[in-house]
């Protein structure tokens, strides 16, 4: 039991930090008209994350302290590590300073922290 | 019967329509009316690009869809109820309008009158135009549709590697989640991938020459194992070098981007 909740946290670290990324990029595109076309569009990744979410316990209220911390901390390390390397290429507008923001903003949107 | 034409007009909470004080019997207060458009709906023509065969039953919800949404710059329709059988989730509608739309509003008035879905894009021409230039998507989307006005595209493609990765990191989904999802969204994934592929190849972008591109690299049937859920890892393992190779090329376009920048 404790290992399938393991995993579906995996899961859904993975998606939310694609989700982060993915947000923060959009901000990061240059044309104005293309930002906010594609702003409006609903990811995939967030409709799946939600999907682990709801096998997640507990599922109607926000998870344990410890595990907020470790979701927090794993999705900030793979979001920055993608980011990082974009940056390294040459990908101007990243603003990391958004990725804490975003990922707070999520994981309420998702009932995992209050 | 008696009948009286009046407009409807803007109210704070809800619209109105106003009729003279002095009227005739049957429209007393508390009276019970009907209310219904009084023009007849335009005849409308749908222009059909490189669309061929549609089953009959088709085009009548294409008028009933064109006649609904008269009031704005046009209608187009596409997607894969363009295609042969009846193999759809929902029917895709661009709406094009210089005016801001709620469309889950309008999807769900739509889906209670007629009991269809659709999935509604509301975007002004000028983005579409945009989103056509520099958008693989797009570009395969409007391979194949049905507007309300004839419309011509005369585009030229540009690359913008932000945006080729943007479109590419939601193909990555299907690394991390393999295992459960289900084949219609594996095949969507898989798609936008090679789309996103023969965009940056310069070639031609349709829903016939990506399925073709997905058989030719993945080996014959792909696609339709792909719809039916028959993968295995091995597939997988291909998919990601795929994955990488175009995410690869994409980081190289931004890295020479930023140079001439």
């Amino acid at each position: 039991m404790t290992q399938n909740r393991n995993k579906l946290i995996g899961l859904f670290i993975g998606n939310i930090a694609n989700a982060v990324v993915h947000k923060i990029l959009e901000l990061a595109i240059d044309d104005e008209l293309l930002r906010n076309y594609y702003g409006k569009e609903l990811l995939n990744s967030v409709e799946i994350a939600r999907k682990y979410r709801e096998k997640i316990n507990p599922i109607n209220r926000p998870l344990p302290e410890k595990d907020i911390e470790y979701i927090k901390n794993k999705v900030i390390n793979k979001s920055n590590s993608e980011l990082k390397l974009r940056i390294a290429k040459g990908y101007k507008n990243i603003n990391l300073d958004l990725v804490d923001d975003i990922i707070d903003k999520m994981m309420a949107d998702m009932k995992i922290k209050d | 019967m008696v009948e009286l034409i009046s407009r409807i007009s803007k109210g704070t909470r809800m619209d109105q329509i106003y009729i003279p004080k002095e009227r005739m019997p049957g429209f007393e207060l508390g009276a019970t009316v009907l209310i219904k458009p009084v023009l007849e709906k335009a005849n409308i023509r749908p222009y059909y690009y490189n669309v061929s065969n549609l089953e009959p039953i088709k085009n009548i919800i294409i008028e009933e869809i064109m006649n609904y949404f008269e009031n704005f710059d046009n209608v187009i329709i596409t997607g894969s109820f363009l295609e042969k059988g009846f193999d759809f989730e929902d029917i895709d509608v661009l709406l094009i309008t210089e005016r801001k739309a709620d469309t889950s509003k309008l999807e769900s008035h739509f889906e209670r009158d007629f009991g269809i879905k659709l999935h509604i894009i509301a975007i002004d021409f000028k983005s579409l135009l945009k989103g056509l230039i520099t958008d693989p998507l797009f570009q395969m989307m409007l391979s194949k549709f049905v507007s309300g006005k004839r419309v011509i595209f005369r585009i030229k493609r540009k690359i913008n590697y932000k945006l080729l990765d943007l479109h590419l990191l939601e193909s990555k989904v299907l690394i991390g989640n393999f295992g459960f999802l289900p084949g219609r969204e594996k095949y969507k994934l898989i798609r936008n991938s090679i789309a996103i592929k023969l965009f940056m190849e310069n070639e031609s972008i349709s829903l016939e020459t990506v399925n073709s591109e997905i058989d030719s690299y993945f080996g014959k049937e792909t696609v339709r194992n792909i719809r039916e859920n028959l993968l295995d890892k091995s597939f997988l393992n291909k998919y990601k070098e795929l994955y990488d190779r175009i995410f690869k090329d994409i980081l190289a376009g931004i890295k020479n981007d930023s140079k001439q920048e």
